[in-house]
């Protein structure tokens, strides 16, 4: 969706970063003392999600910037990082958990390169390996064309051996970083999905081939990869359809340049499904099989879960035996039952990806 | 507003006008009737004059009651000539709220009457006054449009077929789906949170499948269960649950079946309460039993011990 309205936080201030922004925005910027108006903006509509879409906060991330995955209880968590770049995000898909996180979802981008590169000092100090993201609470690259932010990480990244930059999009914002010496320390990274479920589920979205079309560019620039089959949807056929996609990718990408995949079923809390419901009236689906997780989130039924994880897995594993396939958010009987393993001490998944993102991106072995 | 307080002749109340009735329901009145007949007529009822003849505002199981008393007189208020409809109505609804709190069904009938003379937000602002209590917009609103559906909407609703939050829920649906569950709460009793469900399980496999509803209800299993008149209500509403729940969640359903078969099958005996996890979703098999004395103790660990050898008990954890 286009910005439409942009206020800037006065606290931001004018610089280089903003002016960037408003340049490349278009818009005339409404000067703000806080975030009240943009609230009382947004609010005032029948639908606050549209409109949130269409209007973009810059302000000032008063929080943590480099903050630990919160995870979920009584699932398996990668122990992934978090660089909170902004919140939400202007495409629009159906099953986005964003749209009843926040109350009311708002777009934030956060501004203040400065003291970003000085968090990530500190992170890059710290003798550990860091698999970052900033793909939790918005898309990565929904900003590549207005923003410096995904220069100024690739190439911060670049600058030291210890951290991994993940940057996972559902777009093909990749032209400006094309160029870049990323030094293999940034991993562009995909959402996946099946043609039928990109169509009627993720309004906005690059479709399926123009996002392996991207991939493929990125590898020819020596960017590392992953993919994320995230949210898988289970529909008649979608076995069929799930299989076709990792047949494309592995049409277009080789393996090796391959960090990691990682597949979840949909999943979602309870009150997503009035938003889906009122939000997005042909789709259908909330009307699977979903129970309560342990977690409080709905999930498919458990078998219904191992039998689409068996078919993608084992169809990854005839293109890509060694590729490291993981699972975001599942439990021992999954595990178990789909890779005969299950990664039951404390960090022991994080240090499986750790240890692909360190053979692959030439991160410092010694701190595995 | 009163006029006269006066004795007229009940012929000459016509009981046919029954504009200002905000009540459905046809109470019995022979207690009254006796009442009546012992300690008198203790609040008149109030009419209007219209026509030669009087309607009546407020009182009409008290007239009802009089008239099975075979009285030929009765004391009323009787308002101005000239009292405005509107002004009638009000009187005919906080006459009956300032007695007793309106029921879902009196309320839709006196905001639906109200409506033809003030918006809904002027109802909203007068609510205290007229209801007895404070109404927001936003419910007048919801009572508006749960007044607008079809019969018989409001019979469900005062027999307790349907409930207020079924009513609110299909109020949203086209016409011929509202016609569609209007059917099936005429044929079915369920609490609140069942009816909610039977609602949900239906629409989300039209949706899911993409069937019409139409054609859903009138699968042949759905108009077994609501027309077997053999069957009483409860029957038939627990067979059009479990239904629509199999199909809605199919492998669940299948899968607990299976499990329970497989327990049923194992034999632990009355005392052993084998259950399985909460909708398979954890790995914890609970076993539970209680024992007053040593050979209850006893009895119930020999028939564990006989479980070990039941291939249906391997057979449910390996499922």
């Amino acid at each position: 969706m286009k910005i439409e309205t942009l206020f800037i936080d006065k606290a931001v201030g004018r610089n280089d970063e903003t002016e960037y922004l408003i340049s490349r925005l278009k818009i005339d910027p409404q000067w703000v003392e806080d975030s009240k108006p943009v609230y009382n903006f947004i609010n005032d509509t029948n639908d606050p999600i549209s409109k949130a879409k269409r209007t973009l906060y810059i302000t000032l991330n008063k929080g943590t910037i480099i903050k630990a995955c919160p995870g979920t209880s009584c699932y398996t968590c990668c122990d992934y990082t978090i660089l909170q770049s902004g919140t939400f995000c202007t495409m629009d898909c159906s099953y986005c958990i964003l749209q009843a996180y926040f109350h009311p979802p708002v777009l934030q981008y956060f501004a203040g390169l400065k003291s970003l590169g000085h968090d990530l000092d500190k992170t890059f100090c710290q003798n550990k390996i860091f698999r970052i993201g900033t793909g939790e609470y918005t898309d990565s690259l929904i900003w590549e064309k207005v923003s410096l932010l995904p220069k100024f990480l690739v190439e911060t990244f670049a600058r030291q051996n210890n951290c991994v930059l993940e940057l996972k999009t559902k777009t093909v914002n990749i032209e400006s970083l094309l160029p870049l010496d990323h030094n293999g320390k940034t991993i562009l990274a995909w959402s996946l999905n099946t043609p039928d479920i990109i169509n009627s589920e993720e309004r906005g979205t690059a479709s399926l081939g123009a996002r392996l079309k991207a991939a493929k560019q990125a590898e020819s620039k020596g960017y590392k990869l992953a993919f994320h089959f995230d949210p898988i949807v289970i529909y008649p056929g979608c076995e069929i359809h799930y299989k076709q996609v990792i047949q494309q990718i592995f049409e277009m990408i080789h393996p090796q340049n391959i960090v990691w995949i990682s597949i979840g079923t949909f999943r979602f809390m309870p009150k997503l499904k009035q938003i889906i419901e009122k939000r997005f009236q042909h789709s259908t689906i909330c009307y699977g099989e979903f129970i309560l997780g342990l977690d409080n989130k709905m999930r498919y039924f458990k078998p219904l879960r191992i039998n689409i994880y068996k078919e993608i897995i084992s169809c990854i594993k005839e293109y890509a035996p060694k590729v490291l396939v993981y699972f975001c958010m599942e439990d021992e009987e999954v595990w178990k039952k789909c890779m005969g393993f299950f990664p039951e001490k404390e960090g022991e998944l994080g240090h499986m990806l750790n240890k692909s993102a360190a053979a692959h991106c030439n991160l410092n072995p010694s701190l595995l | 507003m009163f006029d006269t307080f006066c004795e007229i002749r009940l012929l000459d109340i016509d009981l046919s006008d029954e504009r200002y009735k905000i009540s459905l329901s046809k109470d019995d009145i022979t207690f009254l009737a006796l009442s009546i007949k012992e300690a008198g007529l203790i609040n008149p009822p109030i009419v209007r004059p219209l026509n030669k003849k009087f309607i009546i505002i407020s009182g009409f199981n008290r007239v009802r009651a009089l008239i099975y008393n075979k009285a030929s007189k009765i004391v009323v208020y009787q308002t101005k000539k000239d009292e405005s409809d509107y002004q009638c109505l009000l009187t005919s609804i906080a006459a009956l709220s300032f007695k007793r709190p309106l029921t879902h069904s009196e309320l839709i009938v006196s905001t639906k009457k109200l409506y033809e003379f003030i918006d809904k937000n002027e109802i909203a602002k007068k609510s205290s006054a007229i209801f007895n209590t404070k109404l927001n917009p936003q419910f007048v609103e919801t009572l508006l449009s749960i007044g607008a559906l079809p019969d018989p909407i409001l019979e469900l609703l005062d027999n307790g077929n349907l409930s207020f939050n079924s009513a609110k829920r299909i109020c949203a649906f086209e016409k011929e789906t509202v016609n569609i569950f209007l059917i099936v709460f005429s044929k079915v009793k369920a609490s609140n949170s069942i009816q909610l469900e039977i609602i949900q399980h239906f629409l989300e496999i039209c949706a899911r499948d993409a069937i019409n509803p139409i054609d859903f209800f009138n699968s042949k299993e759905i108009q077994e269960f609501l027309f077997n008149e053999t069957k009483d209500p409860g029957i038939r509403t627990h067979q059009l649950r479990t239904w629509l729940y199999k199909h809605r969640f199919p492998t669940l359903f299948k899968t607990r079946q299976m499990v329970q078969e497989k327990i049923a099958a194992i034999n632990f005996g009355n005392a052993i309460k084998f259950l399985s996890p909460q909708n398979f979703e954890g790995q914890d098999y609970s076993i539970s039993f209680t024992a007053k004395t040593y050979d209850e103790f006893k009895a119930n660990t020999h028939h564990l011990t006989t479980a070990l050898e039941n291939k249906s008990l391997k057979e449910i954890f390996d499922r």
